[in-house]
């Protein structure tokens, strides 16, 4: 079924990007990964939207006066808030659906992306299967791995003095934080659970998404560094980008927030 | 939002082990090879390589000691005339094993890519392809013979053969070499419409056929590699043909099994076979054993006429190799890693390792 729904038509679709653009794999991962992106963005439009609601509940007046009222009874707490997500339209879950959708994606495309440059005889004969029939696979078979510097099949490393850097697992890193710190929601609350979950996962994020780049074949690095440009681009467009956020001590100005209440 | 981090987080821990699952990937990487001296059966199956006793079928000894999931065996290993066993790895490290221990001699470590294909050992030489585009020529004690590896264009998935001038191989970027046995120097190449997934074999006359994975089997001229004849199969040609002088046999993707006369004398014949054949044929005597996909082994008398297939659990990939009277057959995705058959197909013993 895994195969069938995801992995399979992937597959197709890289092969046959790669072959309308003239054999370069990298590309061919770069146009999937802005097909992939355009494909969710409703879904992403939708979870900035969600997230600009939390933050904006967060803040209100009404949130605060019921958690003053109700501090020693967590469960009627717990209550109220679930009105008043419910009265003001709020989806407690539609923040992070976007980020649960990726997992899948990224879990095919590893595996579409191996499937197709077919390092080993098991890959290269299951690959012979799965490829639809209008394809001549003996003519695109072996696929040119090959992109800037690196062998996509395999992970990278810069050698530089007899030592192996890990050039795009740091670049994986630093796009993956800077992408959570620019879009992270502004928050003037510092016991905000949401605010405090969104600052470990612009810590934790880099760090998973580093040692994937780290231990995995480079074609998926070149996926995620797409994906987190992609992802400003996309928050850009929709007038959510904080840039100051990337400068050492920043705070956000609470007057403005105040102000929009 | 605290059951929302912990859901993400749980689910990422979810997508590294799966990554991690898909990363070793040890049942789809390929299949084992299998070799065999008097004594012993070699295969090269999985995280270990085992010798197993040819006449009771009992483990002898596996190697390494303890297995490491990254470090998978599958090419078929090859005997030297001094008592080594080569074998290599897909952590790119080349071994050479004592066959009556399964202690390490040494190790060649100089390779980039995995070791897809079995080595070829001359009287005193190690030729060696890897996937890593290079061909590295090396002593009985691991050591390089020529200064610099020959340098193909493409990855070499099967093992080179050599007539004692040349050293021929195919590669994944649809050319054929011809490297000078002592210098390593480039003789000849030759393009072919195909990736060469498996190996050649030497004809007579100065000819050398390769099977492509665009389904022609093709002859070229060993001097000056000029192509001489191609025949085409219905379907995709994977580890390569099989000669015995008269014939050479080669099987395709859609169980299509072929006999193409070596010279004009000859008459070709065809059987359809029940599933893909990717390894390559064993030519025993006047019969010719071939394996499929669905789990059958084909005895085939030279002529095409007798056609006695026998099943073995699992699928045949693998190459079969000829030890004394017996038949050895690698199944995957089997209960045996190892079954030997007589000439008559009854098996005699199967080899299922201990865990």
């Amino acid at each position: 079924m895994w195969e069938t729904i995801i992995v399979n038509p992937f597959t197709n679709v890289l092969l046959l990007i790669y072959k309308l653009i003239g054999g370069n794999f990298g590309i061919a991962i770069i146009l999937f990964t802005i097909l992939i992106r355009l494909i969710t963005h409703p879904l992403m439009a939708a979870q900035i939207k969600s997230s600009t609601k939390m933050t904006e509940f967060q803040q209100s007046k009404q949130w605060q006066d019921i958690q003053k009222k109700y501090k020693g009874d967590k469960e009627k707490l717990a209550q109220e808030q679930m009105n008043l997500y419910k009265e003001l339209g709020i989806s407690p879950f539609a923040s992070c659906l976007p980020s649960i959708i990726q997992i899948p994606l990224i879990f095919g495309l590893y595996q579409s992306i191996m499937r197709a440059l077919a390092p080993t005889p098991g890959q290269l004969l299951i690959m012979t299967r799965v490829v639809y029939p209008f394809f001549h696979l003996a003519a695109l078979v072996p696929l040119n791995s090959k992109f800037l510097w690196m062998n996509l099949g395999q992970p990278e490393r810069v050698y530089m003095f007899g030592v192996g850097i890990p050039l795009l697992a740091i670049i994986v890193a630093l796009t993956t934080y800077v992408q959570s710190k620019v879009t992270m929601p502004a928050s003037t609350n510092p016991g905000d659970q949401g605010a405090q979950m969104n600052k470990m996962m612009a810590l934790y994020m880099p760090l998973l998404l580093g040692y994937f780049a780290l231990t995995f074949a480079s074609g998926l690095s070149v996926y995620f560094i797409t994906g987190n440009l992609i992802g400003v681009a996309q928050y850009a467009l929709l007038g959510k980008v904080n840039w100051r956020a990337l400068i050492p001590g920043y705070k956000p100005d609470t007057t403005a927030l105040v102000r929009n209440k | 939002m605290k059951i929302k981090f912990l859901v993400l987080v749980g689910l990422l821990l979810v997508l590294a082990v799966l990554l991690g699952g898909c990363a070793t990937g040890l049942s789809a990487s390929s299949w084992p090879g299998v070799t065999a001296d008097t004594n012993y059966a070699y295969i090269a199956g999985g995280p270990y390589v085992y010798a197993v006793n040819l006449q009771t079928g009992a483990e002898v000894w596996r190697f390494p000691a303890k297995a490491a999931t990254s470090t998978p065996y599958y090419a078929t290993p090859a005997l030297t005339p001094d008592g080594q066993l080569i074998v290599g790895s897909f952590d790119h490290k080349l071994y050479s094993l004592n066959t009556q221990s399964g202690a390490e001699n040494w190790v060649f470590d100089q390779a980039k890519d995995r070791w897809i294909g079995g080595v070829l050992v001359t009287s005193d030489t190690i030729y060696a392809a890897n996937a890593d585009y290079k061909l590295y020529a090396l002593s009985f004690t691991g050591t390089l013979k020529w200064v610099t590896p020959f340098q193909a264009d493409q990855a070499i998935w099967g093992s080179p053969v050599s007539d004692g001038t040349n050293v021929y191989f195919g590669t994944l970027g649809r050319h054929v070499y011809a490297v000078n046995a002592q210098t390593g120097r480039q003789t000849w190449v030759q393009t072919v419409d195909g990736a060469i997934l498996g190996s050649p074999v030497l004809g007579l006359d100065n000819t050398i056929y390769v099977g492509t994975y665009g389904g022609v089997l093709v002859s070229l001229n060993t001097g000056n590699g000029s192509i001489l004849r191609q025949e085409t199969a219905s379907s995709w040609i994977w580890h390569g043909p099989a000669q015995d002088g008269t014939n050479v046999y080669v099987g395709d993707a859609n169980g299509k099994f072929y006999a193409f006369p070596m010279t004009g004398t000859g008459q070709p014949w065809t059987q359809q076979l029940n599933g893909a054949i990717v390894g390559s044929p064993l030519v025993w005597d006047s019969t010719i054993i071939v394996g499929t996909e669905s789990g059958n082994v084909y005895f085939i008398d030279n002529t095409g006429q007798n056609v006695r297939p026998v099943t073995v659990p699992g699928k045949i990939y693998a190459t079969p190799a000829a030890a004394g009277t017996l038949v050895l057959i690698a199944p995957t995705s089997g209960t045996n890693l190892l079954v030997a058959l007589d000439q008559n197909g009854a098996v005699k013993w199967s080899f299922t390792p201990a865990k």
